[in-house]
């Protein structure tokens, strides 16, 4: 047998990405098809690549039509990229351009590929209203009927209510409570204040402020339909405006989650290019950084376990066993899809029972050094196109190392159903 | 001739494709070209190819084209010249028509598959297929834009696209020579079919003739070209074309009324309407001038190519007038704007009028708000770090200006332009204060910004070639038409206005009404007359600019230009100037129909400037007459059917010459 002889390092060669646009906004008119293809062409512009073919192409959407159902294949055949490049699509919620670049990465570092794109693009403004499932069964049956006996009968005991377009929804198809709620659950639970939480949704917004202002983006952002900028992107915010806001999700007086530490609704897309040393060095492509390690978790939250606290369980696994701390980083970018979310995981990794219980330390992992955490701004700021976020993150941290001569960085991602991916960079 | 053997033979603008099915796809692909024209040789390619589908028909024919910049032009303009006599011009049209009417009477079906330009004949030829199908990507763009050129349509358009979308729509496409997206060129009727970003103009193509598509033709748009109905809507075309043209200056769009409705009814008839009247504008001195400031233009445009860019942040230092519309302009353009000034007061009505802009320039709510996003107020500064073009629109204080200079120029990224918008100070006395001086280059805009298409790209003694390629590549990418002029008084545009100004100021002192000066000027063909531009340019610049120019007016014509601009009277700005102006408009009492020698007026007007634009010629402010007949015709206005003023000083004088002789 021919065994894989060894592991090769793998390499993020850097990103690209549309600005992220508040829901109903700029990008109202585009799809998931369109906005993920502006980002693989700029990609493609970014690093040369018109006509070349790129081993795989592995992107997805979360919100998504079934038109769609070939959306990563389809966006390639839409830019320069030669033709020849096959396109994968996958979904794991709001990990899904994470988890793409892992799925490559694994195929990299064992030398079945040499070079792949991870990417992913969301919209909540182009989202598929579906019919109800009653009125669908009936179409259905109608389509496959013979005479007109069998057509009739398909329409046996309608009621006019069946008409009534069912909106998607992001609510956890088990608990039937929407992302927001759960993570308002663990605010509580973990003790989370609402001064916290809005503390640390200024400081990603005055963050991202001073990435754009010193041109740290620059490389990355492709400008969409006149859009230069994430528009969630505040330049005026203060403490004052974000607590005058009323909370969400418990609106009574002991809710903390409000709409200005929470994402919004977001759409867009983003690409990250992954490729072995030989594959970027042949090209002249930078090497911004190494994906060393990766680990996917899930929590059991239908039992009662915080919905977006599995990341804590995929970092405590994979510094087992990278054999690291989790003190041993540059910088930390933990996507924050609710402040309450960061603050809870932070808190949980300091927390001995946690730790005891959860990730089976005897010793809690401890604190981080929060002038190291999400310093170019995170998804509070830029918003949170689902599918998109994890390519956003990944560039964000690659070019970070890559600028600053930074060494290692920690990457982690909360998604629905009570799953988390994380990763590491190195350089 | 076989089909078969089609696919072998080699063409040298055309590459012929034949499919499983029979379907011949024909890619225009002119050689040694950038975009594809019709000229004579792609025509007579196209006709050996016609010959042999007569002879064996296909299942389908698809015209393409295989260049990314678009379809087709319209015709090479550069053919045109060789003209001198309608009867040659009308032998070559006549022959066109007689290929284009085999194309449409090909008995298999014909498909037109565009993205990117199909204009002019372009557009005529894609009007003989059954079907067309477009791409509706952001470069497309359908239309029939002769008029700009003296003529109108002249390979069977006027007569086909009257036929197929009816009188009202043909004539007000050709008539305002609009260039159509493709999904407004649907709604026209010209396309048959849209074709979305993501799918394929082939596969299209090749559904269409599968299914023998046929586009739908509207009733309505047949009554439109009934006998009836064509003196009635030419009656309401005449009066908003009269709007914007004197038939005088103009005879083009009058021509084709006039032929559509006399002929209108009768496709045979229009058409050879076409060929008379066509081969007659051709020949004519407007479409001569017309085609020569075309030229130029391209010419001017060639100057913004020498190098490169991809300027995406703008830092503009100033929010007045010109500044803050600069900084909407350079937005509008797409790129990223920060808009300094010492206090956000007065920025902000610098962005309310962005807003008009916007609101008036995009219509659509999210790329206004998208544009709004781009424009920054930045009291602070911020924006010079990160600025790929920093430009300077402050007051006129050569002090004030060495010193901002001192403070931005260590803050700018290395490679980063700096630019003046002064239009009086010499730019060496400017960059002395400079650590590089040779990277101040100027850049002067005319006001309004959003309608002059003109910029000034001043060099100094002191600027680096580079730099001014750089600038004048920066105006491209803004959508104006640069002009590199050397830094002296006035520059090209200024300079050639003062003594045409002046003029009308002096002949205003000896008692001629303001209404006749300008009447005589807009007679002329000019776009408006000099008393009133004077008014519009503001009583208080134009003074300005004449003492800069240090061509002083006669004592009485100074004495009152002083006396109003004391009393607040400033022109357009204040409400009042030699004028009353009234909801942006100059209130003007009708003329007496007095007998006035126009010509001679005219000429008093203009000789002035004539002589001051040969004497700029020859001190080298610009380096070439066509360049600098491009610069007075598109930073004043000038009026471009003369070619512009060297040429037409030049054609008075040949005629002159020619008249004595005979």
């Amino acid at each position: 047998m021919n065994a894989v002889k060894q592991i090769r390092p793998v390499c993020i060669v850097g990103g690209a990405r549309i600005p992220f646009c508040r829901s109903n906004t700029a990008y109202s008119e585009l799809s998931n098809l369109d906005m993920l293809a502006r980002s693989l062409q700029g990609l493609s512009a970014r690093f040369d690549l018109k006509g070349q073919k790129i081993d795989e192409v592995i992107a997805g959407a979360v919100v998504t039509h079934s038109r769609d159902w070939n959306l990563a294949r389809e966006a390639v055949l839409s830019t320069d990229l030669s033709p020849l490049t096959p396109g994968i699509t996958l979904q794991q919620a709001c990990g899904t351009s994470l988890q793409s670049a892992l799925l490559s990465a694994a195929k990299i570092a064992s030398g079945q590929i040499e070079c792949a794109i991870a990417g992913g693009s969301d919209t909540t403004s182009d989202a598929p209203i579906v019919l109800s499932d009653r009125l669908r069964k009936r179409l259905l049956t109608l389509n496959k009927a013979r005479h007109w006996k069998q057509k009739l009968s398909a329409f046996k005991g309608f009621s006019l209510r069946e008409l009534a377009p069912q909106p998607p929804s992001v609510a956890e198809p088990r608990t039937h409570l929407g992302m927001g709620d759960h993570c308002e659950l663990m605010a509580k639970e973990w003790g989370i204040t609402r001064e916290e939480q809005d503390q640390l949704a200024l400081a990603s917004h005055q963050k991202l402020l001073s990435a754009y202002e010193e041109g740290f983006l620059d490389e990355m952002i492709v400008a969409c339909e006149g859009v230069v900028r994430d528009n969630n992107l505040r330049a005026d915010i203060s403490l004052e405006t974000l607590s005058a806001l009323k909370p969400s999700f418990d609106r009574s007086a002991t809710g903390t989650l409000t709409a200005g530490n929470s994402t919004p609704l977001t759409d867009g897309s983003a690409a990250v290019l992954l490729a072995s040393e030989a594959w970027a060095k042949e090209r002249g492509l930078p090497i911004q950084a190494y994906l060393t390690h990766y680990e996917t978790s899930a929590v059991d939250f239908v039992a009662g376990d915080g919905l977006l606290m599995a990341p804590t369980v995929a970092v405590s696994n994979m510094l087992n066993r990278a054999g690291l701390s989790l003190q041993s980083f540059d910088y930390y970018e933990i996507h924050e899809a609710f402040a309450a979310q960061v603050l809870c995981t932070l808190k949980a990794w300091d927390d001995d029972a946690y730790c005891r219980k959860y990730l089976q330390r005897d010793v809690p992992m401890g604190l981080i050094d929060h002038e190291k955490l999400n310093v170019k701004g995170s998804s509070l700021a830029t918003g949170h196109p689902f599918a998109a976020t994890g390519a956003r993150v990944l560039s964000n941290l690659s070019t970070l190392l890559a600028t600053t001569q930074g060494e290692r960085g920690l990457i982690s991602v909360c998604t629905a159903g009570g799953m988390g991916v994380s990763a590491i960079l190195e350089t | 001739m076989s089909i078969a053997h089609l696919s072998d033979t080699t063409f040298q603008h055309w590459n012929i494709q034949i499919d499983e099915q029979k379907i011949v796809w024909a890619y225009l692909d002119k050689q040694g070209e950038a975009v594809n024209t019709l000229a004579e040789a792609v025509l007579a390619e196209l006709e050996q190819i016609i010959s042999v589908l007569e002879a064996e028909t296909p299942h389908g024919f698809v015209l393409m084209s295989a260049k990314a910049s678009g379809f087709a032009m319209g015709a090479d303009i550069r053919e045109f010249e060789a003209y001198t006599e309608a009867a040659e011009v009308a032998e070559k049209i006549a022959h066109g028509h007689a290929l284009f009417n085999r194309l449409e009477a090909l008995p298999c079906m014909t498909v037109a598959a565009i993205e990117g330009f199909c204009l002019g004949g372009g557009l005529e030829l894609a009007l003989c297929c059954d079907y067309r199908i477009a791409k509706a990507t952001a470069s497309t763009r359908i239309g029939l834009p002769e008029v700009r050129l003296g003529i109108y349509p002249g390979l069977g358009g006027s007569a086909r696209l009257t036929r197929l979308i009816g009188g009202i729509k043909a004539m007000e496409l050709m008539l305002s020579a609009r260039m159509l997206r493709a999904p407004v060129a649907k709604q026209y009727g010209i396309v048959d079919e849209l074709v979305g970003e993501h799918q394929s103009l082939y596969w299209t193509a090749r559904r269409a003739i599968n299914k023998r598509r046929r586009g739908r033709r509207s009733v309505l748009a047949k009554l439109t070209n009934s006998g009836v109905s064509r003196p009635l809507i030419a009656r309401f075309l005449r009066k908003e074309t009269a709007k914007k043209a004197r038939k005088a200056h103009y005879p083009a769009p009058f021509v084709l009324i006039d032929n559509w409705v006399a002929h209108g009814g009768s496709f045979e008839r229009m058409a050879q309407a076409e060929i008379d009247s066509v081969s007659t504008l051709m020949v004519s001195d407007t479409a001569r001038g017309l085609r020569r400031v075309f030229r130029l233009s391209e010419q001017l445009k060639e100057q913004g190519k020498k190098v490169t860019t991809d300027v995406k942040r703008v830092h503009v230092i100033g929010a007045g007038v010109m500044g803050g519309d600069i900084a909407a302009w350079c937005t509008l353009q797409g790129m990223d704007v920060t808009l300094q000034d010492r206090e956000l007061k007065f920025i902000e009505p610098a962005l309310q009028r962005a807003e008009k802009l916007f609101k008036k320039r995009l219509k659509k709510k999210h790329k206004v708000v998208a544009a709004l996003n781009r424009l920054r107020a930045d009291v602070d500064g911020r924006g010079v770090q990160q600025a790929d073009v920093v430009i300077e629109a402050i007051f006129e204080d050569a002090d004030v200006k060495r010193a901002l200079y001192q403070t931005i120029e260590p803050l700018m990224k290395s490679d980063a332009i700096l630019a003046t918008n002064t239009s009086a100070i010499p730019l060496e006395q400017l960059a002395t204060c400079l650590a590089e001086p040779s990277r101040l280059i100027g850049l002067h805009f005319f006001n309004p910004v959003a309608q002059m298409p003109l910029v000034e790209v001043v060099q100094g003694e002191q600027s680096q070639q580079i730099v001014i390629d750089r600038g004048a590549a920066f105006c491209n990418q803004i959508n104006k038409f640069p002009i590199v002029v050397k830094s002296s008084p006035g520059f090209l545009v200024n300079r050639a206005l003062a003594p045409y100004m002046k003029a009308a100021l002096e002949l205003h002192q000896t008692g001629l009404s303001k209404e006749v000066i300008d009447e005589a000027a807009l007679r002329f063909g000019m776009p408006m007359g000099p008393i009133e531009l004077a008014d519009v340019v503001g009583l208080d610049v134009c003074m300005h600019v004449m003492e800069t120019l240090s061509d002083d007016l006669p004592a009485e014509a100074h004495a009152q230009l002083s006396q109003m601009i004391s009393s607040g009277k400033l022109g357009k700005k204040s409400g009042e100037g030699f004028y009353q102006w009234q909801s942006g408009k100059a209130v003007k009492p009708e003329i007496s129909n007095e007998q006035q020698d126009w010509d001679g007026l005219a000429a008093q007007l203009i000789q002035p400037m004539l002589a001051t634009c040969q004497a700029a010629l020859d001190e080298g402010v610009v380096s070439d007459a066509g360049l600098l007949d491009a610069g007075i015709v598109f930073g004043t206005g000038f009026a471009p059917f003369t070619g512009g003023p060297l040429h037409y000083q030049q054609q008075t004088v040949t005629h002159d010459e020619s008249g004595r002789s005979a």
